[in-house]
């Protein structure tokens, strides 16, 4: 039986099929594209000993330097650490250098990164909302109102700020106590100081800024009288910026103050016999933590952390002997990979 | 030929009559005149069918192993529905006719007519109903643990068609109901072998790789919370911006993994067709087990730990070069994502065998998109619209112009991507299977430059059988005889590769002439 329409069906089944008014239809075959065909052209690289043990050794060789130079600028930072519980008489001081000086307070098993404390804050309050100073966030419960006045700052964190007093006296040897002068600004990233925390207004009044709030429950002094210097006052105190920065371990340490130098010539702490004298504000007793205050100096990479030298000194010298190991491996049993292996 | 090396068993359903399907199976080289033994059952009743089917069997296996009751031989390696079969080193053939096949498909016989089949090279069905095509691929479905895929390309073949596990359906003379029913459609049977063979082969192996990579970065992705938790009193702090965890599994890793499924390619699809035994890893699971599954798992773990720790241990005193902080949680969290997006990146490039452009295009380009989204989110623009948002203002900015930062980042990279790269290495190198000897040859071969390539001919064996007889209309007895149509290069010299048993260049050209359906269906 003849069919009434006639299928042709060439070579590579392309159809087309022709109806009784003549004409063709559109062919069913598709695209014949690079795309669309997978022949995309392409590199395909392949793990061969060429490249990955030269790979292994380049790591090595370059992070054992980097390594020791870590490593070096590390030690040459030098770090002075005194617990806070007692006030035993004055001690040593190490530092001998030029630069700046830094004093940070340090506290263990203080847990800012719990949840709960991290979310307990209030951004819009913080960056001068008017709205949000009369009205803390939900997040800042229970510490939002008190006495039914709106907190400010609400939240767990600005309740909980560091407030002990640190200062360092040196000790003249002919028994004067002279303070060291040291500044509580510069302390804070820029961009948090100028953008992230604002006050309400840039009225130089704060106290009338202010007014309807309360401070929060566990500090001594409301937010506007943190300090005299009214770039540093209200929201845009550094010691409070710092602290509202929530640290990311339980063991932290938070920068309190800078000693500048003084000119390059005169070392910044001469040698002899400091005081640090403690105003204890701060509990810390009741949670088992530990209050500490640390020296430092800086360097190009932060401060002192042998961690980082070691570790790349360690991963480097991994890198090169897993490099020979593989080399020798290669050496003695590789090489299996002949074409004339191939079994069909 | 092919496909027989890939380890694939070809079984022939046909309507047509038993000498009509014997003499296709001869000329498509299924069967050979050197097998030891074509066994044909022809019985008509349940007993006679039975009787052969044993005698065959026990022609095979020997006498002592079949049992007198015709029971399978069950082993404990096997699951209890399986069948269990021998690798045999002869080779047999065995013809059933339909009506035979009706006796055998039932319940008491149809364990032996498996196993017996099973056992031989070829098996070639004639006189099939469509009911019936479906019967066989049914039972094999059942009892063996394997995949079926059924190619026909009529009406009658649709049953079968939708039975067994693939369906394909030839689009073209018969009309289109085989294609309609099916999972895959084409337009001549020798399109199979590439289905199988390249695109089969491609899609596991891009699936496999996929799958694996896909585990890998969410595992390390979200066990870094499993560490941080010990660190921030377990109350479930994430380690991350909001935003980042919303973005990593959308924006920041999507496309490379998407483009490495599409387009990746272990092997070239010439060599897919000259190797056909690179098919049996995707037959035998061998890429993606619960053994793979389980590695790439520890993979993942391994990595989240050491994006945690190694940040952890350099941010526990770091400050910044002015001395003002540094180790609080956003700028934890932003040197921990970071190193993340890299080292899922670097990863996703190690594994990625066939570099596109698409491929460069989406790697470069999510690492891209990660640095600007991040620098955006966290700049004063978006803190100043929706400050509640956005707390992560300035962090990128400060964070990531330290030098020590980008020393952890480096450092975090290279050890999170170091062992598997070893072990990749060795395992290429002291183990290699058949993919990476023919990956290596490929190489060397695109290196020596384009060369006149030896294409394995495969010799077909001569068939002494020199007549072919089809029920045509008068006239066609002398055109055959004449030996006008017939084209010598195809029938009886050297073959290449990409000719499947299936179809045979002069039939197609009588088909051409005749403007009829061909009686060839399977």
């Amino acid at each position: 039986m003849m069919a009434s329409s006639y299928n042709a069906k060439d070579e590579d089944g392309h159809i087309t099929v022709s109806g009784p008014g003549g004409g063709t239809l559109r062919s069913k075959k598709p695209e014949n594209t690079a795309f669309k065909q997978q022949r995309l052209p392409a590199w395909q690289p392949i793990l061969t000993a060429g490249t990955v043990l030269p790979a292994f050794f380049i790591i090595g060789l370059i992070f054992i330097p980097i390594g020791i130079g870590l490593y070096v600028t590390s030690n040459n930072i030098k770090e002075f650490e005194v617990t806070l519980y007692d006030m035993s008489g004055p001690h040593q001081n190490p530092f001998r250098n030029c630069n700046n000086v830094f004093m940070y307070y340090g506290l263990s098993n203080f847990y800012q990164n719990h949840r709960r404390y991290v979310k307990s804050r209030d951004d819009s309050q913080l960056n001068g909302d008017l709205e949000s100073l009369m009205k803390p966030s939900k997040e800042c419960e229970p510490y939002a109102y008190h006495e039914n006045k709106p907190i400010a700052p609400c939240g767990a964190i600005a309740n909980s700020m560091f407030n002990d007093t640190l200062e360092l006296f040196y000790n003249d040897p002919n028994g004067t106590k002279i303070q060291i002068p040291m500044t509580a600004t510069g302390i804070a990233w820029w961009t948090d100081k100028h953008v992230k925390f604002r006050n309400p207004t840039d009225n130089a009044n704060l106290t009338a800024v202010f007014q309807g709030t309360t401070k929060p429950v566990n500090w001594r002094r409301p937010v506007y009288e943190l300090d005299t210097d009214p770039q540093n006052n209200g929201f845009i105190n550094e010691d409070f910026i710092v602290w509202m920065r929530t640290a990311a371990l339980p063991t932290f340490r938070k920068l309190y103050r800078i000693i500048p130098k003084k000119n390059s010539m005169v070392p910044t702490l001469l040698r002899g016999n400091y005081t640090l004298e403690v105003v204890y504000n701060y509990p810390v007793r009741s949670f088992e933590g530990r209050k500490r205050m640390i020296l430092s100096t800086i360097s190009w990479m932060g401060g002192k952390n042998p961690f980082l030298g070691i570790a790349y000194i360690t991963v480097g010298s991994v890198c090169f002997f897993l490099g020979v190991v593989l080399l020798i491996i290669h050496h003695k049993y590789g090489n299996r990979n002949n074409s004339a292996d191939i079994a069909n | 030929a092919c496909l027989g090396l890939a380890d694939i068993k070809i079984w022939v359903l046909t309507g047509d009559k038993l000498e009509t399907a014997m003499n296709i199976g001869y000329s498509c080289n299924m069967l050979r005149d050197d097998m030891n033994e074509v066994f044909v059952i022809s019985g008509h009743t349940l007993l006679e069918v039975q009787q052969q089917l044993r005698s065959a069997k026990e022609h095979i296996l020997g006498l002592s192993r079949v049992s007198s009751a015709g029971d399978v031989e069950k082993t404990d390696m096997f699951a209890e529905d399986s069948v269990f079969e021998e690798t045999i080193i002869a080779e047999y053939a065995l013809v059933i006719n339909g009506h035979s096949l009706a006796h055998a498909l039932e319940p008491q016989l149809e364990h032996t007519l498996l196993d017996l089949a099973c056992l031989c090279k070829t098996v070639i069905c004639c006189r099939v109903t469509p009911m019936q095509k479906a019967q066989v691929v049914e039972l094999v479905k059942r009892h063996k643990r394997a995949v079926t895929l059924a190619i026909g390309d009529g009406a009658n073949d649709v049953s079968m068609i939708k039975t067994a596990h693939i369906g394909v359906g030839i689009s073209g003379q018969e009309g289109m109901q085989a294609a309609l029913a099916s999972d895959y459609s084409f337009a001549q049977f020798r399109y199979l072998q590439r289905l199988l063979l390249v695109h089969g082969r491609w899609s596991y192996f891009r699936m496999c790789n996929f799958l694996c990579y896909f585990f890998y970065k969410n595992f390390a992705f979200t066990l870094v919370h499993f560490w941080y938790g010990f660190f921030c009193g377990f109350s479930a702090q994430t380690v991350y911006d909001q935003w980042f965890i919303t973005l990593f599994n959308i924006v920041y890793t999507s496309l490379p993994v998407l483009a490495m499924g599409l387009f990746d390619q272990d092997v070239n699809d010439q060599n897919s067709l000259r190797y056909p035994s690179l098919y049996k890893p995707g037959q035998q699971n061998l890429l993606f087990n619960k053994r793979q599954f389980f590695m790439c798992t520890l993979q993942g773990m391994g990595t989240s730990f050491l994006l945690f720790f190694i940040p952890y241990g350099a941010f526990s005193v770091t400050v910044k070069e002015d001395g003002s902080n540094f180790s609080d949680q956003q700028a934890f969290a932003v040197t921990i994502a970071t190193s993340l997006v890299i080292v899922a990146s670097v990863q996703i490039g190690l594994e990625t065998h066939y570099w596109t452009a698409v491929n460069h295009l989406f790697i470069w380009g999510s690492l891209t998109v990660y640095f600007a989204i991040l620098f955006a989110m966290q700049s004063n623009g978006m803190f100043g619209i929706f400050p509640s948002n956005f707390p992560f203002i300035g962090t990128a900015r400060n964070c990531l112009s330290e030098k020590s930062v980008w020393l952890v980042i480096l450092l975090t990279t290279v050890v999170c991507v170091v062992p598997g790269l070893a072990v990749s290495f060795l395992r290429v190198d002291l183990f290699p299977t058949l993919t990476d000897k023919v990956r290596h040859l490929q190489q060397t071969t695109k290196r020596q430059g384009p060369q006149e390539q030896n294409l394995r001919r495969v010799r077909r064996t001569s068939s002494r059988r020199s007549a072919y007889a089809f029920s045509h209309q008068q006239g066609y007895g002398e055109l055959i005889t004449s030996g006008k149509n017939m084209r010598t290069s195809t029938v009886s010299s050297a073959r290449s590769p990409q000719r499947t048993p299936h179809s045979s260049n002069w039939i197609e050209n009588m088909l051409k002439r005749k403007n009829e359906v061909s009686c060839i269906s399977v």
